[in-house]
């Protein structure tokens, strides 16, 4: 009888212990509902290299995207209505991510061998003699005959804006022609004697294996004598977007890493401050170029308004002179800002937490609570950008004219989205500010802007004490990440039950006929869609996973841009892939 | 002795198994106010957008509300010769933009084209000392025979 009791004791000390551990960890039980969406990204891939790999078999490239209806690829048309089958490897970068994601999270290698050896063919097939390889804005490969393809005219130049490929993998994958691109990516695109930018590269110019030999020159940026900063306008035609600054000074932060070299690491550091200083020293908004362009062309050539060629100075100056000396390019805060304030500031983020470039997490703050604290506005519910110069100076109900760069005349100056991709970077420069006590601005913005996306409200800035909206119909890859983001910042697992929430509705609205798509009628899916690589970083903080692990979401830039055939199936049109091809749903297809 | 054993059994098995119950607050008898809710329909509520749908063409009151439930609503113009804090509205007798062409020549296609002012106010409401801020943005007409002779081009 004692020894029963004995037993009976212990089995109840034991159902007790469990009960406690369970209650501990009940958030990060791995649920069905959880496998059912992992199931979801890997029918996915398992599908974009089934149909993308059966489209050739003599190549190794996967399609841009691919009809959802027939697997086939998505198609360029050109003007003399040559059809393309593309492969643009800059345009599938999150793709990549999305293999080595699920490698980690499932401990098979495969997916991480495929996205390797696909780079590996490609860097060593796809490399011009000059270092540089053939994707991006304007050149792609054509996955009939494996030739290279330019669509911009007959010899297009490098362009990459804001694509910011997975170096990690690449330098796995082949170090050597990796590490050539990231020194030949500057020397095709910046000019060492004046330090203008171009965001397009030549294809003939020659490898310089001294490519950051050079002194790092004064400031472009000067100020005047009230401490403002005087925009040069004498760049010949080379204007320094800030979208093309951002993935030369991601190529050099990760090239210095890599070799341990640090003088890449300070060009690119040069290179990023020149923006800083061009930033408006009142309000802390930042710019998009920091030069207006040299007018070069005649005075009856840019008499008519409607030719918007930069050789004719600046475009905004042309278009928007009645706002005076603001009305400069650098300084539109209502255009491109996606280009200055999300896919910039992540890069920033990322060179600070990688690349111990610490400051530029003050510069990131700086420019966001500059931004909204000037321009976010909520309109009807909905989160809006005031459109503005950085000055502060309102354009809102402005009526242009005159056409011009910017658009047509009559065109009326209104609110601007601002989309859920400005989460993140809020979210992450929150994360990677130190003194709680500089958190708190930003955080009240995310928690007003989250509050109107309707993701509920987060809570004060320690995250204690969210009301979070779980039963929320949002299917936003950036409010998972964002959400799985706050988890793993504050450990408060209902941050997890609404990124849940959000990953099945995410599966639910997105996932059709095996793939990802913008929704149930789009035609095509895109390599570089986030939806796939958001659903895998919740599956890996599930797992245990830490995040610092995983590949990190920076961007999903990817186009081609270039001569097309409209839709009307006659005339010439220069366009993107985002409008011309990616808007088409299944309706369209015959 | 083995009613002993059995009662002993008993007494543990209850002290574990109460152990073994989740902690749980205690439910207040008062729901505590969710403070930023209470903010968010005070500037949902409270009317202060009200008149940011149309152009505002007289002088005069807005009569933006100060005080919504509890919550108080305070304003600061970025303009306030025109719109000044406390919601009052002077027109303003010059035009906002004068446009002219890229010759800097006057035209009349766009004269009146950008008469209309542009005014932002910021906004902070306020309950138990949380604050959560918003902006209004209102349009305001010139007063009748404004001038506009100001070309910044």
């Amino acid at each position: 009888m004692k020894k029963l009791s004995l037993c009976l004791l212990i089995l109840l000390s034991a159902i007790c212990s469990f009960q406690s551990i369970y209650a501990n960890d009940s958030d990060i039980i791995y649920q069905d509902s959880d496998y059912n969406r992992l199931k979801a990204v890997m029918q996915h891939v398992d599908n974009v290299l089934y149909y993308g790999h059966g489209y050739n078999q003599e190549t190794l490239l996967l399609p841009d995207a691919i009809n959802t209806l027939t697997g086939e690829p998505a198609r360029w048309v050109f003007p003399n209505r040559a059809s393309v089958p593309y492969a643009d490897l800059a345009n599938q970068q999150n793709f990549f991510r999305t293999l080595v994601a699920l490698s980690k999270v499932t401990n098979e290698s495969k997916y991480k061998e495929d996205a390797i050896d696909m780079l590996s063919y490609f860097m060593e097939n796809y490399q011009d003699s000059n270092g540089l390889f053939y994707w991006g804005g304007h050149r792609t490969i054509n996955l009939d005959n494996l030739e290279v393809q330019s669509t911009e005219g007959p010899n297009g130049p490098h362009e990459l804006k804001n694509m910011m490929p997975f170096y990690e993998l690449m330098l796995e994958a082949d170090e050597e022609r990796t590490t050539r691109f990231m020194k030949q990516l500057w020397t095709a695109h910046f000019e060492w004697a004046t330090s203008d930018l171009n965001r397009h590269g030549s294809y003939s110019t020659a490898f310089d294996g001294n490519v950051f030999g050079q002194l790092i020159p004064d400031d472009v940026i000067k100020m005047d004598e009230m401490g403002y900063p005087i925009i040069p306008n004498d760049s010949p035609g080379k204007l320094p977007f800030v979208n093309a600054a951002t993935d030369l000074a991601y190529a050099a932060f990760a090239l210095s890493h890599q070799t341990g070299d640090p003088v890449p690491k300070q060009w690119a550091e040069y290179l990023m401050k020149q923006y800083h200083l061009a930033s408006n020293p009142d309000t802390g908004m930042t710019v998009y170029q920091f030069k207006s362009t040299l007018v070069t062309k005649s005075l009856e050539d840019c008499s008519n308004p409607a030719y918007t060629n930069s050789g004719c100075g600046d475009r905004v100056a042309r278009q928007f002179r009645d706002f005076g000396s603001i009305a400069r390019e650098s300084n539109v805060a209502w255009k491109n800002t996606q280009a200055v304030y999300v896919d910039n500031v992540l890069m920033l983020l990322e060179a600070a937490q990688k690349y111990g470039v610490s400051y530029f997490v003050d510069w990131a703050r700086d420019y966001l609570e500059g931004y909204l604290e000037y321009a976010y506005i909520r309109i009807d519910g909905q989160n809006k950008i005031i459109p503005m110069f950085i000055d502060g100076t309102v354009t809102y109900g402005y009526v242009v004219p005159e056409v011009g760069y910017f658009g047509p005349s009559k065109m009326r100056i209104d609110y601007v989205d601002l989309p859920s991709t400005y989460l993140l970077p809020i979210f992450r420069t929150i994360v990677q500010t130190e003194k709680i006590e500089d958190r708190a601005k930003l955080w009240g913005y995310l928690r007003d802007i989250m509050h109107t996306f309707g993701l509920g409200d987060i809570g004060d800035v320690d995250g204690l004490s969210p009301k979070l909206e779980l039963d929320t119909a949002i299917d936003d890859p950036f409010a998972l990440m964002t959400m799985v983001e706050l988890y793993e910042f504050t450990k408060n697992s209902v941050y997890l039950d609404a990124a849940r929430t959000i990953a099945d509705n995410i599966v639910t609205k997105r996932f059709h006929r095996g793939f990802f798509v913008e929704s149930e009628i789009m035609l095509y899916s895109r390599l570089d869609q986030p939806d796939t690589l958001a659903l895998l970083t919740l599956d890996a903080v599930l797992r245990g996973i830490s995040l610092t692990d995983m590949p990190f979401y920076l961007a999903d830039s990817g186009y081609i841009h270039g001569y097309l055939l409209a839709d009307d199936g006659v005339t010439e049109d220069r366009s993107y892939t985002q409008n011309v091809i990616y808007t088409k749903t299944i309706y369209d297809w015959e | 002795m083995k009613k002993l054993y059995l009662f002993w059994i008993l007494i543990i098995s209850t002290i574990l198994l109460v152990g073994c119950q989740k902690n749980e607050t205690p439910v207040p008898d008062e729901v505590p106010i969710d403070v930023y809710q209470k903010l968010v329909l005070a500037e949902t509520l409270s009317g202060m957008a009200d008149m940011t749908k149309t152009v505002i063409r007289v002088s005069g009151n807005l009569g933006l509300p100060t005080e919504y439930d509890g919550v108080t609503i305070t304003y600061t113009s970025r303009m306030p010769n025109i719109i000044d804090n406390n919601g009052i509205v002077t027109l303003p007798t010059t035009c906002w933009i004068e446009s002219r062409n890229q010759q800097g020549g006057i035209e009349e296609a766009f004269i009146g084209l950008n008469d209309n002012w542009p005014v932002v106010l910021d906004v902070v409401l306020t309950f138990e000392n949380q604050t959560r801020t918003a902006k209004l943005l209102f349009v305001v007409a010139p007063q009748e025979g404004y001038s506009c002779n100001k070309y910044l081009g």
